[in-house]
Order: C-alpha cells, then structure tokens, then sequence
C-alpha cells in the first residue's frame, strides 16, 4: 500500500494562497471519487470537467482537475481509488471559498483499497480535531458541502452524535439557515408562543401560530398554518429545546415580526419536531436593555428592551378598537429602573387580564414598542416576551437598588402629566413661552405638534361661547332646533333640551406674548366652574351677570397643554391652537419645581 | 425719607440684622399674651414680643424689629394659612435664594449693611 502524505489535505483547506503556491508539489494523495460535472455555461466547447476528491487517509478534499488531464480520465490511467503525486496544483479563491485545482500529477499506482479513514477537515473557524465519526461512504457525498470551508456563514461539518439516537444529524446554527440549503435541523429554544388566531378576508380564511427560535446564533421566527397548527402548536412549548427540520425557509416578512433575521421558517406538514433534551448549550433569553432614560432617543415604532421594577399597576380596562369592533383588555403598568425614569407600559388581550403581581416585581421585557404618546409609552406586542422576576443579573441588581432606595426615589416620567384620557399631558420640563410657539411655527407642518405653556386669560370671545350638543353619553354633535325638539343627525333622535357643551375662543398672554387658544368643553368647566348649561342660561336670564362671569374669568393663569395643527377654512389657512389639558395652578408644586430650576445648573 | 425695606429671614439670619424690620413666615408653637414661641422656615425657634398683635393663625409671617437673634418685636402679622400644611422646607429655600448674590438686583438689600 502506498504511503499517502498526511496531512497534505489538511492544509490544503487550512493554507492562505501564498502557502499553497509551495505546497504545490510532491505529495501523494489517493483518488476516492472522479465525478463528471455539467459544464458551467452552456458553452460550445463542451468540456468535460472532473471534480475528484483527494485524500491523504486523514482527510479529504474536494478539488477540480485541470481538463489538460483530462485524457487520463478518459483513457482510465486514473480512477478511484488511485494513488498519485501531484506535481503542481493551484488555488482559486472565490467569494471566499477556496477552489483546488490539480494541474498536473503522474499515477503511483491503481487498484488500491481506500487507505485510512479519511474525514472532513476541520472546518477553519475552529481548531481542534475533527470528530471521527461517520467514515462510511456517506462522508464522500458530504464534502460536497461541509468541505467549502471559510464561508461566511460557517457552518458546522461535523455532526454531533445527537441524543435522541438519531445519529450523524448535523446541528447548524440559526444564523446559517438560507432558502439554498434544505437538509438542515437546527437546535433551538422556543422563546415565545403566539396565541393561535384566525382571520377571515375576501379569500378566505384560516388559522395561524408563530414561534420565536433561538439559539447561540441568533433567532427566527417561524410560522405554521392551518393543519399545521393542529399538529404543532401543543408540540411546541415555551422555553423548551427543540430539534426542527424540514421546514421551509423563506425571506422575512418584515411587517409581522421585529426579528434581526431575514429569514423566516414556514412549519409544514412535513416538519420534524423532536424534543431535546440536553439543553445546556442553548441559552435563554439574551437580552439588550435600554435604560428609561435612554427612552427618548429611539424612535416611536422601535423595539427594544427593557427590565425594571413594576411600580404601579393599573386596573384591567377595555379598548374597543376601531378596525374591528371587538373589545380589547388592557392594562397599565409603570415601570422604574436604575436610570430614575419611569414609564408606561401597556398589557394586551390575555397578558392583561392575566397579570397579577401583587408585590412589586422586577420584569424583564423583550422586544416592546416604542410609542411616543404623551412623551413616551411601551406596549407589548404579539412577539413580545415578558418575564416575571427573571435570573439574571440585571434583575438581581435592580431587586438590590430598588429594595435599597428606590422606593423613595422621585422617578422622572416619560408621560409627561398623569396618565390622562387625552394625549399630550402637561410638560412642565418643555414648556414653551407663546412668541417661542409662534416663532418655531409649530403646527405649520401638516401634522399636529403638541406643547404645553402656562398663560393668563386676557379675554374670552363671550357672544359664542356654547353650543347645543347631543345629550347621548360620547356623541357630541350639534343638534338642531326642529321648534318641536332638538334633533342629533348621526344619532337620529330627537331631544327636548339640548345638552350645551364649551366652544370657546380665547386670547391669552405671558410676558412674551399672546395667542388664541381654542378650548372645548372641558376647558370651559375649568375656566368657569360652571357646565355650560349652567352659564347659557345665565347668558339668556341676566346679561350683567353674564358679563361680570366673562370679566371674573379674565386675569386666571393655567397650564395649557396644546395642539397645533392648520385648519383650513373658507380658502385660508391658518395654525389653530387647540387646548387638550388646561389645569389649574398648583402653587406648591410650580413653586418646588422653580426652586429645583434655580438651583440647577442652566440658573447658575 | 428712608424707604421701608423689610427682607424675609429664618432664625439663622436673624443675627445679621438686628436692629432692622424684618418679616420672618413662621409657625405658632406656643401663644400667651405677650409673648409667642414661633419656629422659623429654618427650625430655630424666636420669641416674639407681641403686645396687641394679633397671633391667632397656625402659619403667620411676622413684620418686626429684631431685638437680638433670638427676639422680634412684632409690629403687625399676616396669617399664612390655607389648605394644608405650609411647606416649611420650600419657604426656606425660597429665603435662602434671595440673600444670593446673583439676585441682588431683584430683591431690595438693606442699605448700608
């Protein structure tokens, strides 16, 4: 038997070009396989081209022989298992894959057995030695794949000897999956569960459910309709590894999931389940915490996560949401963390009603949403993932700090005001003064912009100040004087006493400037302390009383939160200012925040 | 004709000023007819020399002749109270930023100090 040169193989796959260029020569491998491959372009010269794989009994590789030898393939001088020294060979890099070429050999000898044992080269991310396992015939074929090594993606030839007795199957990390690639099985972990849900549109209708897998290399979501669902949903449980194969890989839809990965799995009929039970190597939730007060630098719409200490939990309301009629549970929670911020953060749906946590948890979430009402707000999403008092160290620290000082701490709020049926809450910490407003031509844009102002009452246009409104709860539509009742055209009923409600317009001033501010009805609660029925009969019983309302309301000073937005009408347009929140002044609290303005650096 | 300048103190200023019309906001401790124990934004408790002066209020400011620093004569009195307690604390921050030199133009100062 001939002595093949151990090792050569080894670096052949290892060595950078300038290496290979010495390597060239002198060497004697064995021929394990001579394939014939089609013909890249469908060219007029139709050459044929052989791949072989060469080994030096330790390790083979994949090569290309050069079509100058081709004759000996042709005359049979070399076929498998022949054993030759190579006399010159070149190396293409393409793309970073690394391309062996023989061009010239002469033949040691023929007819011998396979020598060695001959395994795929350890792949040239990692060192160490390649598992022997798996010598058989089907190491032959595999190369085909796992011995383009320096891809970019590497992937793992080696198998693991997998626990489940399926033996020789090949573990590839998440982050390798590619639609061009279809004998995978990845090891992964399912960190979140969607509900199942069903839809209905014009071409039908059906069910769905989605997981979150994830291992060492990242995560992805995956998918599965239908039938689908009744085979897999009770399979899959949160927080348990799982082996998956078969499933289809597809590009990413974006728009459902908040996932890095550009690729999704479509779970079908043929997909492997299998549960594993050696989770060691798959790690739990990995998270990337911002911090509260970081909040403001993303971006409404963004994902992120957070942890942080519950501090307040609401009560379980409803939402009927417009789209589709249908009510939905939520509820609020406010959270703190080490940043001294504090924030909102909306449950949904089951989380909702769910939610019981009668102490005061610390609670890690992954991938909420970034709002930006009233400031900045969070809501779970479907891919959201909420842990309750999780191990990690994150937790343990804020469990530490808060136990420590934080519950006497003063937390700044991301919801600017309290949290208030209208948005955009009173901001003291961006108040603006009214030339300031005027000046920044806010509300020039299409969109609305909010900003909040303390102001004095300078007067109030009296000759409008009401209207008659609907009586029905949450319809506020003018309604009409029919002399026999009042009638509400969208509810379509009549009334015999209209229910007024607050249209007002009002200058108001500080010591920069004035402006017209819009108020509705409860501006005019807060301005007056009367409802507007109370002050339209005042108007109809007793002018002089009337007037002397309108002179007393004159000279209060409020905190306004406002909206700009241009208003069109009859061919001009213009910047309205409208009042979303006026409230009083509470002495005291405007008084500590002056004194903690003073002493700030910005007075020094 | 000299102008009436009557600056806010604590009980920790009081020694600055003697001699001087002061106001000093402070809470009734203890009420008899002469005499009333108050204590000041900063704590420190004064004697107030109130013959006829009306003292009734739990919170009162008190417009006075220092006597020494730890005694005013009261000349009249405003009552501070309205709901709720007087933050104490803030009225004393309040009083501490206005002897600061950055202020000097806003507050009047004694003259001749």
């Amino acid at each position: 038997m001939s002595q093949l040169s151990a090792g050569i193989c080894r670096r052949l796959n290892e060595a950078p070009q300038e290496e290979i260029d010495q390597l060239a020569s002198g060497h004697t491998v064995q021929l394990l396989s001579i394939k014939k491959v089609a013909p890249t372009t469908a060219s007029t010269t139709a050459t044929d081209r052989f791949r072989i794989i060469i080994s030096d009994g330790v390790h083979f590789v994949q090569a290309m022989l050069a079509t100058q030898l081709n004759d000996l393939v042709a005359n049979g001088d070399i076929n498998k298992n022949t054993v030759v020294i190579i006399d010159k060979l070149a190396c293409n890099f393409v793309q970073d894959k690394r391309l062996i070429i023989i061009l010239d050999l002469h033949v040691v000898s023929r007819n011998e057995e396979k020598i060695g044992a001959p395994t795929a080269p350890p792949s040239t991310q990692d060192a160490p030695a390649p598992a022997v396992s798996e010598a058989t015939s089907s190491s032959v074929t595999s190369p085909a794949t796992s011995s383009s090594t320096g891809q970019a993606k590497p992937l793992q030839p080696q198998p693991r000897t997998g626990p489940s007795g399926r033996g020789g199957r090949s573990v590839y990390p998440i982050e390798g999956l590619s639609p061009y690639q279809n004998n995978w099985t990845i090891k992964a972990r399912v960190t979140q569960k969607s509900d199942i849900r069903t839809w209905s549109n014009q071409r039908g209708e059906g069910k769905l459910f989605n997981v979150t897998l994830m291992d060492e290399s990242g995560e992805i979501r995956g998918t599965g309709f239908n039938a689908v669902v009744d085979e897999l949903y009770e399979k899959f449980e949160e927080g348990k590894v799982y082996y998956i194969s078969k499933a289809r890989v597809n590009l990413a839809k974006k728009k459902f999931s908040n996932l890095q990965n550009d690729y999704e799995l479509s779970l079908e009929k043929n997909t492997e389940v299998e549960e594993c039970l050696e989770t060691t190597s798959v790690p739990m939730m990995k998270y990337n915490f911002v911090e509260l007060s970081s909040l403001e630098k993303l971006e409404r719409d963004n994902t992120c996560d957070v942890i942080g200490v519950i501090k307040e939990v609401g009560p379980l309301g409803e939402i009927t949401s417009k789209a589709t009629n249908r009510t939905i549970p939520k509820r609020d929670l406010t959270i703190v963390d080490m940043s001294q911020y504090s924030v909102r953060l909306t449950l949904w749906g089951k989380q909702a009603e769910q939610f019981a946590a009668d102490d005061l948890p610390v609670v890690a979430f992954k991938g909420v949403k970034v709002g930006d009402f009233g400031g900045r707000t969070l809501s779970m999403v479907s891919s959201s993932i909420m842990t309750i008092s999780p191990d990690i160290e994150e937790a343990h620290l804020l469990r530490g700090w808060y136990d420590g000082i934080g519950t006497e701490k003063n937390f700044q709020s991301h919801t600017s005001g309290s949290s208030g049926a209208s948005f955009g809450g009173f901001n003291r910490n961006e108040m603006r003064h009214l030339s300031d407003v005027k000046e920044s031509q806010l509300g020039m844009s299409d969109k609305a912009e909010f900003f909040s102002t303390r102001a004095t009452i300078m007067h109030i246009k009296s000759e409008n100040i009401s209207y008659p409104a609907c009586p029905t709860q949450g319809c506020n539509k003018k309604v009409v004087d029919l002399g026999s009742g009042w009638k509400c055209e969208k509810c379509d009923k009549t009334f015999e006493r209209p229910e007024y409600r607050y249209i007002m317009s009002m200058a108001v001033a500080d010591w920069s400037g004035q402006a017209w501010l819009q108020g509705f009805n409860e501006a005019g609660l807060a301005v007056f302390g009367k409802t507007a029925d109370e002050v339209h009969e005042i108007k109809e019983r007793n002018e002089a009383e009337y007037n002397a309302l309108m002179a007393q309301a004159s000279g209060v000073t409020f905190n306004f939160s406002c909206r700009a937005k241009q208003d069109t009408y009859n061919d001009q347009t213009r910047v309205r200012y409208g009042i979303s929140r006026i409230t009083s002044l509470d002495y005291h609290e405007e008084a500590k925040h002056l004194v903690n303005l003073l002493k700030s650096p910005w007075a020094q | 004709m000299n102008e009436q300048i009557s600056m806010r103190v604590n009980s920790a200023r009081l020694s600055g000023v003697k001699g001087r019309t002061v106001r000093l906001p402070c809470k009734v401790l203890r009420l008899s007819d002469d005499i009333a124990i108050v204590e000041a934004s900063d704590g420190g408790q004064v004697e107030i020399q109130r013959k006829n002066v009306d003292m009734t209020a739990t919170y009162v400011e008190v417009i006075g002749n220092v006597v020494d620093a730890s005694t005013i004569k009261a000349m009249a009195t405003l009552p501070l109270d309205s709901e709720g307690e007087l933050d104490m604390q803030l009225v004393n921050d309040v009083i501490e930023l206005t002897f600061e030199s950055r202020f000097d133009k806003l507050f009047p100062r004694y003259k001749d100090t």
